[in-house]
């Protein structure tokens, strides 16, 4: 019998605190069987949505599935086949990680006794697994977090920020760890500030800005669609250079990049890049670099209307977030 | 069940457990031997201090010790256990996993139940036997220390002790629910016990309703460590029913609350 084509899904999700609109009728459509990036500023509504989906507060409005039957946050056993981190990882400080692990396992679905030892194994943690939590490291707390929420086995994985404290190894680790549950049918919902780590890990990406979801679809087709080219030329030449590139598509595509002084961002394909270089070639300018970007990051600062960008210096400037970002004439000219 | 022995086994460790009844023990032990030691020297009139190594009317003595103060240590045990689950997010975890949150909450608080019985238990051992000591010391007779009438109703004066002191312990646990903070709750509590010992001198008539006084008359308290008895107290029966009452209204309140509270934290 095969699941559900969608682990996870929100229809016209919202949640007020007091005055302040957190999700604003959020859509989410999360396959069954992959990594799902969840994406969004600092604000945008990623830990509400955790939380919402949890059970830990309740949505003002709007529909929730999860693992292809509703969830209204209440009937509580429908979370048995959820496993979930939500910010920061929780535990009784006096007690050993396994004694933590115990306790966890008390509560919700039941767990086969050897099943601590498994999530111990996977998240590396098994030597120190007698240690007091007290004398763990970020790091460790965020592993033992991650093996809570492994500890029932779960079909479908919330994981707020999980790179949290890990170092480089154990950023690896965890990404492999991830993907091989991927692969073997589960489903492993991440939301993360890093965006190259979920470039890496994630094959359909979901980005919300202002609790409402801009953009989602697979990693490969999202920066195909919407990729960015990025040019360097001389910081002087900067003007023309993007009076030239706006020939090729609207202006407000073309961008200062964070990448520094004299770098513009092309809002167009990869495919072509060698237009960017023909066109600048045709007014006498000639690129020092040409990167065919799919650049994650530079795509999430334009759909969620970037919280930074850089002036013609290189330094960063506010830009209106209203916008998707600043037109070549209000940054470049 | 799982939760129940989970919380116990949580609460076994605790540095919290610990301090409350070693702390308990710790006092009981220091006035007997300080009284045995000075034979009672240094009292002004109040009462006989020797009366507290003296079989005996010691085991009755004890036991308004441990039920009185200990109704203190109780609302600050309860309001550190339920508020740490707060502030710790220990309760977030088990609720993210699909626990019902007044279920856990209930559960745990069924562990600290048990645990004060068993804490109290061990602690009147502690002060017999601290007691016994000052008897020798202060070259008291103990032959009191087996009167057998006074033996039979050690259990039922323990039982109804007991209940007093799960309800105020239930007081702290609703407050630090409530105030989902382990810290408010200690302080709300300390506040709670202090507060309704002062308004005593105002409003006797209100205040032998609320939890400390019930308590206290629960266990036909008021009488112990020189403390006059309280001639406007309810009897035993009627305190113990309303006491249960407490320890019910405040499990009740904070299973609702639980139930309702966004976790944000």
């Amino acid at each position: 019998m095969s699941g559900p084509s969608l682990a996870l899904a929100t229809h016209a999700l919202r949640k007020s605190y007091g005055s302040r609109l957190a999700l604003d009728g959020l859509e989410l459509s999360v396959p069954t069987g992959v990594v799902y990036g969840f994406l969004g500023p600092n604000g945008a509504g990623k830990t509400t949505t955790m939380r919402v989906l949890t059970g830990l507060i309740h949505a003002d409005g709007g529909a929730m599935e999860l693992l292809g039957r509703p969830f209204t946050g209440r009937d509580r056993q429908r979370l048995f086949d959820v496993g979930a981190l939500v910010e920061t990882p929780a535990f009784y400080p006096y007690l050993s990680g396994r004694a933590n692990l115990r306790a966890l396992a008390a509560s919700g679905a039941r767990v086969p006794a050897t099943r601590i030892d498994e999530v111990l194994d996977v998240v590396g943690l098994r030597e120190r697994s007698g240690d007091k939590v007290s004398r763990y490291s970020l790091g460790m707390k965020q592993r033992l977090g991650i093996a809570g929420a492994l500890l029932n086995d779960p079909a479908l994985l919330l994981l707020d920020e999980p790179a949290n404290g890990l170092d480089p190894a154990g950023i690896v680790a965890m990404r492999e760890t991830l993907r091989h549950l991927a692969s073997i049918g589960k489903t492993v919902f991440i939301s993360s500030h890093l965006l190259a780590e979920v470039q890496q890990m994630a094959d359909v990406v979901g980005i919300i800005a202002a609790g409402r979801l801009v953009r989602e679809g697979s990693m490969q087709e999202l920066l195909a669609s919407e990729g960015i080219v990025r040019v360097r030329v001389q910081p002087e030449e900067v003007p023309a250079a993007a009076a030239a590139l706006t020939r090729l598509t609207d202006p407000d595509r073309v961008t200062a990049s964070v990448m520094g002084p004299g770098w513009i961002s092309v809002q167009i394909t990869p495919d072509r890049s060698s237009e960017v270089n023909r066109a600048l070639a045709q007014a006498n300018i000639y690129a020092a670099e040409v990167s065919g970007g799919n650049d994650l990051e530079e795509l999430f600062l334009t759909l969620t209307g970037g919280e930074a960008s850089t002036d013609r210096d290189g330094r960063f400037a506010k830009i209106d977030p209203s916008r998707s970002g600043p037109s070549a004439s209000e940054v470049l000219s | 069940m799982r939760l129940f022995v989970s919380g116990l086994r949580k609460l076994a460790t605790r540095m919290a457990t610990l301090l409350t009844f070693g702390l308990l023990a710790g006092l009981l032990v220091m006035i007997d031997l300080a009284v045995a030691t000075t034979r009672g020297a240094g009292s002004n009139g109040g009462g006989n201090p020797l009366a507290l190594v003296t079989f005996p009317g010691a085991y009755d003595l004890m036991l308004s010790f441990l039920f009185g103060l200990g109704g203190l240590f109780a609302v600050i045990y309860g309001a550190a256990i339920a508020g740490s689950e707060w502030t710790w997010g220990t309760l977030k975890t088990a609720v993210v996993r699909g626990e019902s949150r007044s279920r856990y909450l209930l559960a745990t608080f069924a562990a600290i139940a048990l645990v004060l019985a068993v804490g109290l238990l061990i602690t009147f051992v502690i002060g017999v036997a601290a007691a016994a000591i000052g008897s020798t010391i202060a070259g008291i007779s103990l032959d009191g220390i087996g009167d057998t009438a006074m033996l039979g109703t050690l259990p039922e004066h323990f039982a109804r002790g007991w209940v007093a002191i799960t309800a105020t312990a239930a007081l702290g646990f609703a407050v630090a629910t409530l105030a989902r903070s382990q810290l408010a709750g200690i302080g709300v509590g300390i506040a709670f016990y202090f507060g309704e010992t002062f308004a005593g001198i105002f409003l006797p008539d209100v205040v032998r309703f609320l939890p400390f006084h019930l308590s206290q008359a629960a266990v036909g308290g008021g009488e112990g460590f020189g403390a006059p008895p309280d001639p406007g107290a309810l009897s035993t029966t009627t305190a113990l029913v309303l006491v249960t009452a407490w320890l019910i209204g405040s499990l009740v309140v904070a299973a609702g609350f639980s139930e309702r509270a966004e976790i944000t934290g």
